[in-house]
């Protein structure tokens, strides 16, 4: 009983890495630019399917192909906010969650009508391998999923922390008109983040579609769990996503095995509505 | 003022078009019969959307969480306890209300999009629970019995889009709406100048909840079908509120118009452009939201002096 537990809360640690990758595009976006992103789950979808194209037509490995995913990615995110969100920034706050919602219904479509309804998976060749820790066993391809994950954390916590550019992002989320006055230029620098936050949706869907399956109607799940796992984290930083992403995962799944494969939604969102109502700052955020 | 803008004209052109659309059933076909209930109960959603985000200014996702209770009220009602839709259409609204009292309590002490999650995922966790209550015959759903009569359903879920919208009427002139108003406008100030914010904003939750359950209830009877998926389906919320916010939030007629609106533009697409019908709904509503942000009825209202510079004067507010 005791492996099955350790083999579980394993497996909801590598779930859980992957999740908070999810989340941290999602919490980027909101943190900054004050736009809950409903379209976050569309863009890990659409991540998902240029790492599938990248893999099975160009013949890219899927772990060497993520720089490719990540660069245009931020492309498209830089576009989008550029050439429309910006357009709305300013207006009341339901306006960002309407038209995010477009854009998820035309990406579906989109995704459905290019790709079509079928689920894709990314199996490598070292898709079956897989490396013993005791009695657990662990897939080399969520391993590495999940070390990149950690990386990718890491990483941003690092840029956004000491390069200039995140200092700037970080003072426009505090203050957007003191950091204007900084001589930021905030069009260029909401693109950068959006573009930021989408180009972790399209790495976390390539990862995605390595250790699952990706279809066109992923996205609204993923944007409910990115959603509870930044309400859990708090937006202050990218370790509590990280934390939120993990406690997330293992929760997941022990409810699936304790309880009920049915469950797991009802303990993700039931805990979310619980941290919302106890502390809505988020469970490791500064009180607001 | 022009004649047809004065008070007596108005009521007359209401009475007519309320006239218009209950003779539907006897001169319309039966497609048009069957679009004017869904498009009738969609209304009622969109209103019962209005008055707790487009009057309090809490955007609720969880309107979806009253539609499903509804339905399941009349489901388990009729198939399991074998009582009538009535009675059914009762114990779902009763069901709604103890959900919004309760939960409500809880869920209104959060703002702004923190409300709009949580609500979110009340309606998530519901749909998992009732997907689990052997009552509710779990995952399989519920088979209702079937009743033939769809001018019966037209002509009820007519009378309850009327109702709403009444009820709507009342509340803008009374000390409830204005309290409402002041929450959406100022909560803070609105508690010190007196208002029981709490109770006020549950009381507007349990009314929004009200009129989605006995949409739902209707629907359900009319579907003759029920499982925990289309029941609880998180983008019938959107679409409500879609239809309020397009027709105009915090008025009385904007989110019916909204409703009917987009009810014929989405009929008309996937008639049309079956294919691409969905696409061209979220273009739809990217571009309303860019182009006129604060509704339909507020563009209807302010073309007339500034033509097609109302657009721009939009984007032009609202832009970075």
């Amino acid at each position: 009983m005791m492996d099955l537990l350790s083999q579980v809360v394993a497996n909801g640690i590598l779930l859980g890495g992957l999740y908070a990758v999810m989340a941290f595009g999602l919490a980027l976006v909101w943190g900054v630019l004050n736009i809950v992103n409903l379209a976050h789950g569309a863009f890990i979808m659409l991540g998902g399917y240029l790492a599938w194209h990248l893999y099975y037509i160009v013949g890219l490995d899927p772990f060497l192909g993520l720089p490719i995913t990540a660069v245009v990615m931020f492309a498209l995110g830089y576009v989008v906010q550029r050439g429309l969100l910006n357009l709305i920034v300013r207006g009341p706050m339901f306006n960002s969650l309407l038209i995010t919602f477009g854009l998820e219904v035309v990406l579906t479509y989109c995704a459905q009508l290019a790709f079509s309804a079928d689920f894709r998976a990314i199996n490598p060749v070292y898709a079956g391998h897989s490396v013993s820790i005791g009695t657990v066993v662990i897939p080399v391809v969520r391993l590495a999923a999940f070390a990149v994950a950690l990386a990718l954390t890491v990483g941003m916590w690092t840029f956004l922390l000491q390069t200039r550019l995140g200092r700037a992002i970080r003072a426009t989320a505090q203050n957007l008109v003191a950091a204007r006055l900084y001589g930021v230029e905030p069009r260029h620098l909401y693109a950068v983040t959006f573009g930021l936050g989408i180009a972790l949706a399209g790495v976390s869907g390539a990862l995605y579609g390595t250790v699952s399956q990706i279809n066109p109607y992923i996205g609204a799940s993923l944007t409910a769990k990115s959603f509870a796992i930044s309400i859990i984290g708090g937006l202050d930083n990218p370790l509590g996503v990280l934390v939120g992403g993990l406690f997330l995962g293992i929760v997941e799944s022990l409810t699936t095995l304790y309880i009920g494969p049915t469950y797991a939604d009802v303990a993700s969102f039931g805990i979310l509505v619980l941290v919302l109502v106890v502390r809505p700052s988020g469970l490791l955020g500064k009180a607001a | 003022m022009k004649p047809w803008r004065s008070k007596p004209w108005r009521i007359a052109a209401l009475v007519l078009a309320l006239a218009a659309a209950a003779g539907v059933p006897w001169y319309g076909s039966d497609v048009l019969i069957q679009f004017g209930i869904n498009a009738l109960l969609l209304a009622v959603l969109a209103q019962g959307w209005n008055i707790i985000g487009g009057y309090t200014g809490y955007p609720s996702f969880g309107n979806s969480v009253f539609y499903g209770l509804g339905g399941y009220g009349v489901g388990i009602a009729m198939v399991k306890w074998g009582l009538p839709f009535a009675a059914g259409l009762a114990f779902g609204v009763a069901l709604a209300v103890i959900f919004a009292l309760t939960l409500g309590v809880l869920v209104l002490r959060l703002r702004g999009h923190y409300f709009a999650i949580a609500t979110l995922a009340l309606s998530q966790v519901m749909a998992a629970i009732v997907s689990n209550v052997p009552l509710a015959d779990r995952n399989i759903g519920l088979v209702l019995p079937p009743l033939n009569n769809d001018p019966f359903f037209y002509e009820l879920a007519l009378g309850l889009l009327v109702a709403a919208t009444l009820c709507i009427y009342v509340i803008t002139r009374s000390r409830f709406g204005f309290g409402l108003i002041a929450i959406r406008e100022n909560e803070e100030s609105a508690a010190v100048m007196g208002v029981n914010t709490t109770l006020y904003k549950v009381l507007a939750f349990t009314l929004s909840g009200i009129f989605s359950a006995l949409a739902g209830g209707i629907h359900a009877y009319w579907i003759t079908f029920l499982d925990p998926d289309s029941a609880f389906d998180i983008s019938l919320n959107v679409k409500m509120i879609i239809m309020a916010v397009f027709g105009g939030p915090g008025t009385v007629f904007g989110p019916l118009v909204g409703a009917f609106f987009l009810s014929a533009v989405s009929e008309f697409l996937s008639s049309e452009i079956t294919s691409i019908a969905g696409l061209f709904f979220g273009l739809v509503i990217v571009a309303a939201v860019v182009l006129m942000p604060r509704g339909l009825a507020d563009a209807i209202r302010n073309m007339h002096p500034l033509g097609w510079r109302y657009f721009a004067s939009n984007v032009r507010a609202h832009r970075l």
